[in-house]
């Protein structure tokens, strides 16, 4: 419009100024006069209309300028929105058509737009890598927390051979310390040959998993048995260039394990168990032996007649029957120990009076003490005392006590009773007057077939006594059974129960 | 003049038997709780023959072995020896270290027993007393049928 307007004065302006000439030229032409005062008014009006014309023209030009000073402007806030609607026309575009910049402008917006959107996206790209980043750092220090709490050792490699991980564990077991041991080379730092090979045959050989045993020595020179499991490390997407530490990088193909790690389990508890496991059978077998070589040896003697009265017959018979006696108790006992270890017993607990088990008990040996002249006694505590317990069982810890100590109990000794309750728990104890242990004795006499050499003329027995009352006591019933003694003097057996409620 | 024999083992039942069948065979026959015990009736009176048992109180068969065969007046005792416990291992070492001329595995058989024993001292425990000298002869016609 503005343009319009300007063009017009312009041109008036240009005939006017022309007009003055023109006048002068016609004033010739037609010999006509010009009047001083008309030909001055024609000039001032000229000389108006120029400077108007050329004041309109220039200010057209400094608005022109003007809208593309704001247009920069605009762009400098950067509003991308804005510039997107520019872009796509639903905006009012601050430059006119007949801007000579309008065409680029239209087109820088159109870019900066792109530009910002583009910038946008990879703002949001980035906020959620970010996310992911933060996550797979939080899952990291996860495996890693978990790694370090692990009890086995963990190790791994690199294509390289070089260590990549050692947990705490493992960091104990070799003696490394993680900071020199990261980047080594594997034989470096693990001593053991079967392992180091096992890792690089694992390594080599893409997802295998091998196993084997392996036995190491640790810090304090005791022999540890563990069993290796080793694994390929399958290679990870961005590992198309691998560098190994020192700095030179290779090429990863594909398909090659970019590395193995090994778990190793502790398998010297399980070695141990089984070394006392055959132990154990070799024990029974040789303790069962012997009530067998005398029944055998009768059996034999009676049946080549070597009996020859009566009396010597009878001799014999009495002695089979005793050394089979021996071998049944010692069967039932072993069974019951064995049962009680495998949890397969029968266990009914009741809520009992102590004093009647024990008064129960004193009946039951009271034969074989008077057999020896042994003064039994009672000497209970004047409380009721309840226990939650198997009554056979219980029974049969008292019986194996009381038995022990009259056995061991010279002629004429004394066998005392107690009972009494102490804090929360019950206890009851079997104190005699008999041969004592000495302070190694006392202390393995809970050992399975166990039996003090020099105290084994006194009585037979199958050394499972005191075990199984202990299995009882202490694995069925949640109690304590312990000894104090006195070498010559005598002991004191003490087995201690939880207390069960005070039954009115 | 019959032969005698010493047995050590703390199975009282072990011994007995064992004390009844050599003696009705015609050989004399003391017996020991222990290998200490056993030490000490040896140096008492030399026998002839040692029959010991390997787990024992005190003084252990090897233990009771050493000593005879470091003992130069014993070095050459005769040894057997009867043992419940791993018979193969047991075996080797007693032959090897001790010179043990036989091991027997318990349970044993009082009849095999007496026929070691008779190999070992020659057959010329026979001329001993005369049951001694029946039941020998019973023994080697027939081992296995028992007398009326």
């Amino acid at each position: 419009m503005k343009d319009t307007k300007a063009r017009i004065l312009l041109i008036g302006a240009a005939l006017l100024t022309a007009a003055w000439p023109l006048s002068w030229a016609v004033g010739l032409i037609w010999n006509l006069e010009p009047t001083r005062g008309l030909h001055y008014l024609a000039m001032g009006f000229t000389f108006v209309l120029a400077v108007g014309a050329v004041y309109l023209w220039a200010r057209h030009v400094a608005r022109r300028q003007q809208q593309a000073q704001q247009f920069f402007e605009m762009l400098l806030r950067s509003e991308p929105a804005q510039l997107a609607r520019l872009a796509a026309g639903t905006e009012p575009f601050p430059l006119l058509p007949s801007n000579p910049w309008f065409a680029s402008a239209q087109e820088f917006s159109e870019r900066f737009a792109q530009n910002c959107s583009k910038l946008q996206q990879a703002e949001q790209s980035r906020t959620a890598l970010e996310v992911r980043m933060r996550r797979g750092t939080g899952r990291q220090e996860q495996i890693e927390a978990i790694l370090a709490g692990l009890a086995e050792p963990v190790v791994a490699i690199n294509a390289f051979d070089e260590l990549i991980l050692i947990n705490p564990a493992a960091q104990s077991l070799f003696e490394a310390d993680e900071k020199t041991a990261a980047g080594q080379p594997l034989a470096q730092v693990l001593h053991c040959e079967r392992l180091v090979d096992l890792l690089i045959e694992a390594r080599r050989r893409k997802a295998l998993v091998r196993r084997c045993e392996i036995e190491l020595i640790d810090d304090e020179g005791d022999s540890r048995w563990f069993t290796a499991t080793c694994c390929s490390l399958a290679p990870s997407e961005g590992d198309r260039c691998v560098k190994s530490h020192n700095g030179h990088g290779t090429q990863n193909g594909h398909g090659k394990p970019a590395g193995a790690f090994a778990v190793l389990r502790d398998t010297s508890e399980a070695k141990a168990g089984q070394k006392r496991y055959a132990e154990f059978v070799s024990a029974v077998s040789h303790e069962m032996k012997s009530p067998l070589a005398g029944i055998k040896a009768y059996a034999e003697l009676l049946a080549d007649g070597d009996a020859d009265d009566p009396k010597t017959r009878e001799e014999f018979l009495a002695v089979i029957g005793t050394q089979a006696d021996r071998l049944h108790r010692l069967i039932d006992n072993l069974l019951n120990i064995a049962r009680i270890e495998a949890g397969m017993m029968n266990v009914s607990k009741n809520p009992i009076s102590l004093h009647e088990l024990l008064s129960a008990t004193l009946d039951i040996v009271r034969p074989t003490a008077a057999a020896k002249r042994i003064t039994l006694a009672a000497e209970f505590s004047p409380l009721y005392l309840a226990v939650l317990a198997d009554r056979d069982l219980m029974m049969q810890v008292a019986i194996n006590l009381l038995s022990n100590a009259i056995k061991y109990t010279p002629d004429g000794g004394r066998v005392t009773l107690r009972s009494k309750a102490a804090e929360g728990e019950v206890q009851f104890e079997v104190d005699d007057t008999g041969v004592g242990l000495g302070e190694e004795d006392r202390l393995k006499v809970f050992e399975r077939f166990y039996r003090v050499q020099k105290d084994r003329h006194m009585a037979s027995g199958t050394g499972l006594g005191l075990p199984l009352a202990k299995h009882i006591v202490e694995d069925v019933h949640g109690g304590r059974l312990t000894v104090q003694s006195t070498l010559g003097k005598g002991s004191v057996f003490t087995v201690s129960l939880p207390a069960a409620a005070q039954l009115v | 003049m019959s032969h005698s024999i010493l047995l050590c083992d703390d199975d009282i039942a072990i011994l007995r038997a064992a004390e009844f069948k050599l003696s009705r065979a015609g050989y004399e026959v003391r017996c020991a709780n222990d290998g200490l015990e056993g030490w000490q009736e040896i140096e008492r009176r030399r026998p002839e023959l040692l029959i010991t048992d390997f787990q024992m109180p005190r003084l252990d068969g090897f233990g009771l072995c050493r000593r005879v065969r470091e003992h130069p007046p014993t070095a050459e005792l005769p040894i057997l020896m009867l043992t419940a416990k791993g018979f193969e291992l047991l075996l080797a070492r007693a032959v090897e270290d001790y010179g043990v001329l036989a091991v027997i595995a318990k349970p044993f058989s009082p009849r095999e027993l007496l026929q070691t024993v008779q190999r070992i001292f020659g057959d010329e425990s026979s001329y001993g007393s005369l049951p001694a000298m029946a039941a020998m002869a019973v023994e080697t016609v027939r081992p296995s049928r028992p007398t009326p």
